[in-house]
């Protein structure tokens, strides 16, 4: 059931319904909402509720376990195993493949011909999300930086949640967990904003993202021996346009389903493409991820407490394990390569320069972005050949045969979105918070008509799903 | 009025206060020279003063009353939304119905919109959405050198 479709805003509008029906009784509207989350994941495949389950529980118990023990030893053996217990369920579904696919290979090479048992492991959608927010519910509560949830029902809904379940943004305990404390208070502000996320959301997934995928990106990806340089280069703007139109989409949907249950999500997306630094990117681009990673990955390596070498191999490790977060590929490592080493070449640039500017922020912006663009080469690619025909193709000048002038604005239109006040959409549901609900109310139809009458027929899946 | 003693007033009327040629006041004299003429409590219009005897003003709303009044104004303009849109884009529905396994249920939602999209034909009403679709198939359809590709 994906979010841009009538059966998705049927489902909604029950579950809006009688979770506000539910108000006076926190409880049950938690026990609602999780089953209606459950019921939810089941459209993909319902075996995978159990592993839902199955992880809550997990992370619940071991929470639980920490908080009780009274030694420090212990309160850390009991930390370590519950980080460990999530890892092996990511692993197993999303690595079990690729990882005895590389021993046979390595093996191999060494004249020793085995015959691993290869299993088809079916990957749970959304299973990098919940298990990463498992593991930051666990560390946090070691840390100290959260209170244990107050019951089993709070953990599972934590990780259950709809609106972010298969595709973030990862939402931590202590973001989530206060507010399932009490019913949530509707505010006009929230639910302004809310709808207006959900018709923008819509408008950059079914016209900017799959209309971009379909006329220019999946074609020159599939084969791109096919095509000259002009078309190349386009598809390489059009997919670094559609990646972050389909998955900002999917934040904002989320947002704003969340806003509109009375729930708060944490920003996803600051307009990435503005950045110009590395650094500066991923503070703006998947932020619950970069954040997750910086907290629970960077900083226990030792971050950049221990000298310039030292935090040039931490965030080189961070990227490459978080390249790996997004598929069992070395495609995908690759990618996190890329970014680790330019943003090492950035801190060994910074360490040379100290506070001096060396180059002018507009050209920070431009590097920036095309070396984003290169990594999107490696991210998009199904193989390393395909990559790096890719790459080829960009010295072989050809007439191009798939830039149109619709193409062409669609991927202009996806950039100068980052030219539009930073929170834009913020500021516009302050100004409509306080209209008559009809007019509002015909605005937002209207809006989604419009929508209705550019988009394509069908929906593609949004691309994190496969994460 | 500037105050002199002010640093960030920009235009300083006086560097000092002006000294008084009279000799000061036994007692002080009342006059308060901060008051506004509009300050002065005002009468208020007898039928203002009767309307809100007879509907007195709601207190003012607690959190909980706040809230609900909220959920109540969101309720109301999702219900626009969807009234418009089943109105305005029952093709949505009709499309959603016919890949829906065949039954009762599909079956009727199925015809309901399909006659309902024609009512609206018939009245013109579905004019703007074509014209914006139309305009838009065929943005889709230009090329570069001025043709226009059959496909789209």
């Amino acid at each position: 059931m994906l979010f841009p479709t009538l059966a998705f805003a049927v489902f909604f509008l029950f579950v809006y319904l009688v979770s506000w029906s539910l108000d006076r009784e926190n409880g049950r509207r938690k026990l609602f909402l999780l089953l209606a989350s459950w019921f939810f994941y089941a459209q993909w495949d319902w075996r995978f509720v159990g592993l839902l389950i199955a992880s809550a529980v997990l992370n619940w118990g071991v929470a639980a376990l920490i908080v009780r023990s009274d030694r420090a030893g212990r309160r850390k053996l009991w930390v370590g195993l519950g980080v460990a217990a999530n890892l092996i369920i990511l692993g197993f579904f999303k690595y079990y493949g690729f990882f005895v696919e590389q021993a046979v290979d390595l093996l191999a090479q060494f004249g020793w011909e085995r015959d691993l048992p290869l299993l088809q492991v079916v990957l749970p959608v959304g299973i990098s999300f919940f298990t990463f927010q498992g593991i930051s519910y666990v560390v946090d509560v070691y840390r100290g930086k959260t209170a244990p949830a107050e019951s089993l029902l709070d953990v599972m809904l934590l990780m259950s949640f709809f609106p972010h379940l298969v595709a973030g943004p990862i939402v931590r305990a202590s973001d989530l967990l206060p507010q399932f404390a009490r019913v949530p208070r509707l505010t006009r502000e929230m639910a302004t904003h809310g709808l207006l996320l959900i018709v923008w959301g819509l408008f950059k997934k079914t016209v900017i993202a799959s209309e971009l995928a379909t006329r220019l990106v999946d074609p020159v990806f599939f084969d791109p021996s096919a095509y000259g340089a002009i078309d190349i280069a386009a598809a390489v703007y059009a997919y670094a346009v559609q990646i972050y139109c389909d998955f900002s989409a999917y934040s904002d949907m989320a947002i704003g389903i969340a806003a509109l249950l009375g729930y708060s999500f944490p920003r996803n997306f600051d307009q990435p493409y503005r950045a110009a630094s590395m650094q500066a990117f991923w503070r703006r681009w998947h932020i619950s991820l970069s954040s997750w990673l910086r907290d629970y990955l960077y900083v226990p390596l030792g971050g950049g407490r221990k000298g310039l070498w030292s935090s040039c191999l931490n965030v080189m490790i961070t990227m490459l394990l978080g390249g790996l977060w997004h598929g069992a590929a070395w495609t995908f490592v690759a990618w996190g390569a890329l970014h680790g080493g330019a943003q090492v070449v950035e801190r060994l640039g910074r360490a040379v320069a100290g506070d001096r500017k060396v180059i002018p922020t507009w050209l920070g912006v431009l590097i920036t972005f095309h070396v984003v663009c290169v990594g999107w080469i490696l991210f998009r690619a199904e193989t390393f050949d395909l990559a790096m025909q890719m790459l080829v193709g960009l010295g072989r000048f050809e007439t191009f045969s798939l830039v149109t002038p619709f193409v062409l604005a669609l991927i202009v239109g996806g950039l100068a979105m980052h030219g539009l006040p930073p929170r834009a959409v913020e500021g516009l549901a302050e100004r409509l918070k306080t209209a008559p609900s009809p007019t509002l109310g015909i605005m937002i139809g209207a809006a989604i008509l419009l929508v209705e009458a550019m988009r394509p027929e069908g929906v593609a899946p949004f691309i994190y799903f496969q994460f | 009025m500037s105050d002199p003693k002010d640093p960030i007033d920009p235009f300083p009327t006086q560097a000092h206060p002006p000294v008084s040629p009279f000799p000061p006041l036994d007692p002080p004299s009342d006059w308060n020279s901060g008051a506004d003429a509009h300050d002065l409590p005002t009468r208020e219009n007898a039928l203002v003063a009767l309307g809100r005897f007879a509907f007195p003003p709601a207190p003012a709303l607690d959190e909980e009353g706040a809230a609900s009044r909220a959920r109540r104004w969101t309720s109301q303009t999702l219900f626009v939304v969807c009234a418009f849109l089943m109105i305005f884009n029952a093709g949505s529905v009709q499309n959603w119905a016919r890949q829906q396994p065949p039954g009762w249920g599909q079956s009727t939602v199925d015809r309901l919109a399909t006659v309902w999209v024609e009512q609206l034909e018939l009245l013109g009403a579905d004019l703007p959405v074509e014209g914006l679709r139309q305009a838009w198939r065929e943005f889709q359809a230009a090329r570069f050198d001025g043709r226009t590709d059959v496909s789209d």
